[in-house]
């Protein structure tokens, strides 16, 4: 059996591959692979919801409603929110970047925060849903009611994945499970959480701008 | 060929106790119990159809004299075909082979892998659990709105809600598989091992992978909406409150049609082992033939529409053209099938049969879609029995005819043990026969007017006798479940041992025991071109030749 | 397995032989039986069918001869490549032929091209649909029935077919259309998708919710005097099978009568409440408001009905005697309209009432 040919690299390298575990072959890791085209399928379904959107949107006018027309005021909650959660992508990498240079400390205090600012996006979220609660728009406002919480939901319900991705990254974390040369799972997580990130940018900007 | 001898023997692999295989992550377990349950499905998917067609064998109710009951029937047919049968059988297959014939230990992600598994018994059980619990969906696989949304007439009840959350449930196993099949093909091929050197099924199995981490989410998304609409009060697909029933009819469609590409092109791999191996040549126009593969998963993501042709809210010729186009690809891979005999020398075991069957009658549904694909014609023809008849000659005629080749060609892989051949061919034989005998005159009943999903018909619109024949043909088929059934059994306990490499096969996973070692392969064989066991075998004799 | 093949010869040639022969039998039989008409659509009544028919035919000449070429190809194959107890060297390991895969992929393409192009040269016939056409129809697809509405120039209604099947015995019912005419559908359904076929025309098209779908066709003038059957197309819920029509090809003058005949129905005054005791009777979210009625034997009585479902679903009520016969078989009324039904003396029993579209509303009427 050709056995050298299959082992993993345990001497150091210094490429931007550095710390993926691979082998000699080179190339991507299978993890981040795997969460790549997972972010691929995701990406899918938002695609279909956001067709009903453009296709539901099309068809109704006034789009919003006048009676929901004020709800999309980006200059409200929901930015302070879109800061928390843009600012969390930097934080995020921040972290990648600490634990590829061995930087252990820095990689923690940077999931940590990032985690932090994940769930604070979540608690804002859940706070201007319930703003709208009291003022009667619901799943069930008509089509914009919908189509909105539909979108906003179906991010939020990811978000609350990825912090869930990060609170699993942040406690191996803590128990010393990542070194510079293996810690697929903080790239995989990464990427993910920048695929929320995306999502977020493009869902607000269509909801709140378009 | 050398046959390995590995410690413990070959046959004691594929062994193992019930714990074993419930918390097993070896991908050739897992393939086996994929396959099996699919088989439960197809079985269950087959008696809800021979209902089905037991009253529509004369005209008049006589058995099901509640409507709603013979909808139920057809609905939960066709959903658990497609989704609990043909597109996890296919998966299963290649849950066997691919890592195999890749040179593979396993797949990529194991335990996944598993995970995938055992959500399809789930899902499965889900489905018919609403037999239950007041009556299944009923408002056919397709699930239209407003009829699958509430509404007194419409779909009330659980049915239509678990429905929604099986093929969700089921969805996520699908997408979870085909990532692990991509990230297994991209980066776990053996050394030399280069993509225009792998096998064709696991070329077919990529494509699908591709198709299947696309599309499938499109479906989860229309199934989420249209679940909303149902229990939230959500007006997506209502078009009394500004939603639209024709979105629905996109966003399903969009995911619906590159998935009958799912439910073909592994099947369309199993045909390109078996032919080469059975005319000893190999697969003429390869290349091509990954090429046209390719070609038809692109294209397949821009037809869905031709499904709707009839709705007046379609751009009908950009739709109808690149469903025509699609026939290039497809009678590409037909010629190469059909050389690849040319000239060759023929041994007619049971896999190759089925294959034969596979051809013979792909080209049929090939042909029969391509009149849907010209709009007027579709104008007559949609929604009648035509359509019936091209979705089971593809379906049925194609993908099932491929399964049953795989099934004989990898059971000695599998087990250790071969099939019996006489059986094999009386199954085959019984199932060819009655399979025209159903299918064929549904063309007949197609282009005569008689329309698709109705429990009865007039008893003098001249449809009386083709549905007697196709229900005949129906039982035909059914019966030819037992030479299997009974064959796999007595094979299992007494079959012929049959060694690393009964077939004089082509690819790797000849290349070690029967079943393999947990860890697949002791050494492997030079890989420099698409037949490395052939290669071994005769040389540079391999080479001769254009 | 070892190199050497099989020596014995293997049954699959004699039962691919008798399987071949069998099939020829039956087609032949098919054919001479008469039953072979019904391989190929029915006869063609509207300048568009006829259109389709060409179109179809044109399809299906290119069909049969793919078919026959591959499928020749392959059972040539099989015959002629079995491999015999000589064949020990390998066949020519033929990987390709460039020429011959060039061949075809480019006459396939021209082949689909050409079929597309014509294809869709028809399409435009077929869907046109003109600014003045002759007569216009108004066909609406309800939950479980449809009903017709005539309009007149400016689409105003002027008349509304409640009875979409043809009755031969009484002569009523159907959607009547003069020939050698333009006539102009448009489809509306207030509630599910359904889809107006009718089999003759080679044509279907959708009725969907919340969009108008309109489609125009011209009987041929040999097809006047006849009856011919439309369908529902798309699953539509449990009385799908039932939603029946009829297509009635007229003369212009007997048209003419037809409808004006129909005007008079339609804007007859309604019946007045009959002599007799009267029910009142609703119907509301496909139910009647209730189950269980009496009324006096052996006298006449009358229902006050009132039809509370939206417009476009039909109700009636209709009564049957224990052992199935319909004793009583009235019109259906539309939604929001109301309607006395008088009814004759029922000998003293156990009836049911229903509405003959909807299979689930039922109830029991006592005459004592």
């Amino acid at each position: 059996m050709t056995a050298d040919s299959h082992a993993l690299a345990t001497t150091g390298e210094h490429t931007p591959l550095a710390g993926l575990a691979h082998d000699t072959r080179g190339g991507i890791s299978n993890v981040v692979l795997g969460m790549l085209l997972f972010i691929t399928s995701e990406v899918m379904f938002f695609a279909g919801l956001f067709a009903a959107y453009f296709n539901t949107r099309a068809s109704n006018h006034p789009w919003p409603p006048d009676e929901f027309a004020h709800i999309l005021n980006p200059f409200s909650i929901i930015l302070v929110a879109t800061i928390i959660l843009i600012s969390s992508s930097f934080t995020c990498q921040l972290a990648v970047w600490a634990i590829r240079r061995s930087d252990r400390t820095g990689f923690l205090r940077n999931i940590a925060i990032t985690f932090v600012l994940g769930v604070v996006f979540l608690l804002l979220q859940a706070y201007d849903y319930s703003l709208l609660f009291e003022e009667g728009m619901t799943l069930g406002s008509g089509p914009f009611g919908t189509t909105y919480f539909t979108l906003t939901g179906f991010h939020g319900a990811h978000v609350f994945g990825g912090v869930i991705m990060l609170g699993v990254v942040l406690y191996r974390g803590m128990s010393g499970q990542f070194s510079s040369r293996h810690h697929d799972a903080v790239e995989a997580a990464s990427l993910y959480w920048h695929f929320v990130d995306v999502v977020w940018i493009l869902l607000f900007s269509i909801l709140y701008f378009l | 060929m050398a046959t390995h001898a590995l410690s413990p023997a070959a046959q004691a692999y594929s062994r193992g106790t019930l714990y074993d295989w419930l918390t097993t992550t070896d991908h050739k377990k897992i393939g086996i119990m994929y396959v099996i349950n699919s088989f439960i499905f197809f079985l269950v998917g087959g008696v809800l159809a021979l209902v089905v067609r037991t009253e529509l064998a004369q005209p008049g109710l006589q058995y099901l004299t509640n409507e709603h009951v013979y909808n139920e029937m057809f609905t939960m047919h066709a959903t658990l075909m497609i989704f609990v049968f043909v597109i996890p059988m296919l998966a299963g297959l290649g849950n066997y082979a691919v890592p195999l014939m890749i040179g593979a230990p396993d797949m990529a992600f194991p335990r996944i892998n598993a995970l995938s598994l055992w959500m399809l018994p789930l899902g499965g059980l889900l489905l018919i659990s609403s037999f239950f619990t007041g009556g299944s969906a009923a408002a056919g696989w397709t699930s239209y709105p407003p009829l699958s949304a509430e509404g007194p007439l419409n779909s009330p009840g659980a049915g239509q809600d678990l429905w929604i959350v099986a093929l969700v449930l089921i969805g996520t196993s699908s997408i979870l598989g085909g990532i692990n099949f991509l990230v297994t093909i991209f980066k776990m091929r053996a050394p030399g091992m280069t993509l225009f050197r792998m096998p064709i099924m696991v070329w077919t199995i990529l494509v699908t992978s591709v198709l299947v981490v696309m599309a499938t989410p499109v479906i989860t998304s229309a199934l989420v909406m249209l679940f909303i609409d149902r229990n939230y009060g959500g007006h997506f697909f209502d078009p009394f409150q500004g939603g639209s029933a024709v979105l629905y009819q996109n966003i399903f469609w969009f995911y619906s049609h590159p998935a009958v590409y799912v439910m073909v092109l592994p099947a369309m791999g199993v045909v390109s082992e078996v032919l080469p191996v059975f005319s000893r040549k190999p697969l003429f126009g390869y290349k091509a033939f990954i090429f046209a593969t390719a070609g038809i998963g692109a294209l397949g993501f821009s037809v869905w529409a031709h499904h709707m042709f009839t709705t007046g809210a379609v751009f009908l010729p950009f739709f109808s053209l690149l469903t025509f186009l699609i026939a290039v690809p497809t009678g590409v891979k037909m010629f190469n099938w059909v050389f690849t005999l040319f000239r060759g020398q023929l041994t007619f075991s049971t896999p190759l049969v089925f294959a034969l069957g596979f051809l013979t009658m792909f080209l049929i549904g090939g042909i029969n879609g391509a009149f849907s694909a010209s709009v007027p014609v579709d104008f007559a023809l949609h929604d009648t029995y035509w359509v019936v008849a091209h979705l089971h000659y593809v379906l049925f005629g194609g993908s099932v005819f491929g399964i049953f080749a795989g099934i004989y060609y990898w059971f000695p892989k599998w087990t250790g043990r071969m099939l019996n051949e006489g059986l094999g061919h009386l199954q085959f034989w019984l199932m060819f026969i009655g399979f025209n005998l159903t299918f064929f005159p549904m063309h007949m009943l197609g282009i005569q007017g008689m329309p698709r999903r109705i429990a009865d018909y007039a008893s003098d619109a001249g449809w009386n006798d083709w549905n007697l024949a196709a229900t005949i043909g129906g039982f035909l088929i059914a019966s030819s479940m037992l030479p299997f059934i009974w064959n796999v059994f007595i094979s299992l306990r007494n079959g012929k041992v049959a060694g690393d490499d009964p077939w004089e096969g082509n690819t790797l996973e000849w290349a070690t025991t029967s079943p393999p070692p947990p860890y697949n392969f002791d050494h492997l064989p030079e890989i420099r071109s698409e037949r490395p066991l052939f290669d071994a075998r005769h040389g540079h004799a391999g080479h001769a030749g254009h | 397995m070892s190199s050497t093949p099989r020596k014995r010869p293997a049954p699959d040639a004699l039962v691919a032989g008798i399987v071949v022969v069998i099939l020829i039998a039956l087609v032949a039989a098919v054919f001479l039986s008469g039953a072979g008409s019904t391989l190929y659509p029915p006869d063609a009544v509207t300048s568009e069918a006829r259109e389709i028919r060409g179109l179809y035919d044109i399809v299906f000449a290119f069909a049969v001869a793919i078919f026959l070429v591959v499928e020749a190809l392959i059972v040539w194959s099989v015959l002629r490549y079995r491999r015999r107890p000589t064949d020990v060297e390998l066949p020519v390991q033929t990987h390709g032929n460039n020429l011959v895969e060039v061949i075809w992929t480019v006459v396939p393409t021209a082949i689909v091209l050409f079929l597309f192009v014509i294809s869709w040269n028809t399409l435009n016939n077929v869907d046109a649909v003109s600014n003045e056409p002759d007569v216009r129809v108004h066909a609406i697809a309800g939950q479980f029935a449809w009903q017709f509405e005539y309009l007149d120039e400016s689409g105003n209604k002027v008349a509304t077919q409640l009875a979409p099947a043809y009755d031969a015995e009484t002569g009523v019912g159907g959607m009547a259309v003069p020939v050698g005419r333009s006539i102009q559908v448009t489809l509306d359904s207030p509630d599910v998708i359904h889809a107006f076929y009718v089999p003759r025309f080679l044509f279907k098209r959708d009725v969907v919710p919340g969009q108008t779908n309109r489609f125009e066709f011209t009987v041929d003038e040999d097809e006047a005097g006849q009856v011919f059957r439309g369908q529902c197309a798309e699953l539509c819920g449990t009385g799908h099978r039932q939603m029946l029509f009829n297509v009635i090809a007229l003369s212009p003058a007997d048209y003419e009568t037809w409808l004006a005949a129909l005007v008079e129905r339609s804007n007859a005054t309604p019946a007045p409440l009959p002599s007799g005791p009267v029910l009142n009777v609703t119907a509301k979210n496909i139910a009647f408001d209730t189950t269980a009625v009496e009324v006096p034997a052996d006298a006449p009585f009358g229902i006050a009905f009132s039809n509370d479902d939206p417009p476009g679903i039909l109700h009636d009520v209709d009564i049957r005697d224990a052992g199935g016969t319909v004793v009583a078989n009235q019109d259906t009324i539309d939604g929001g309209t109301s309607a006395n039904y008088s009814y004759g003396p029922l000998a003293a029993a156990q009836y049911t009432f229903f509405c003959s579209i909807h299979a689930n509303m039922t109830g029991t009427l006592t005459a004592k």
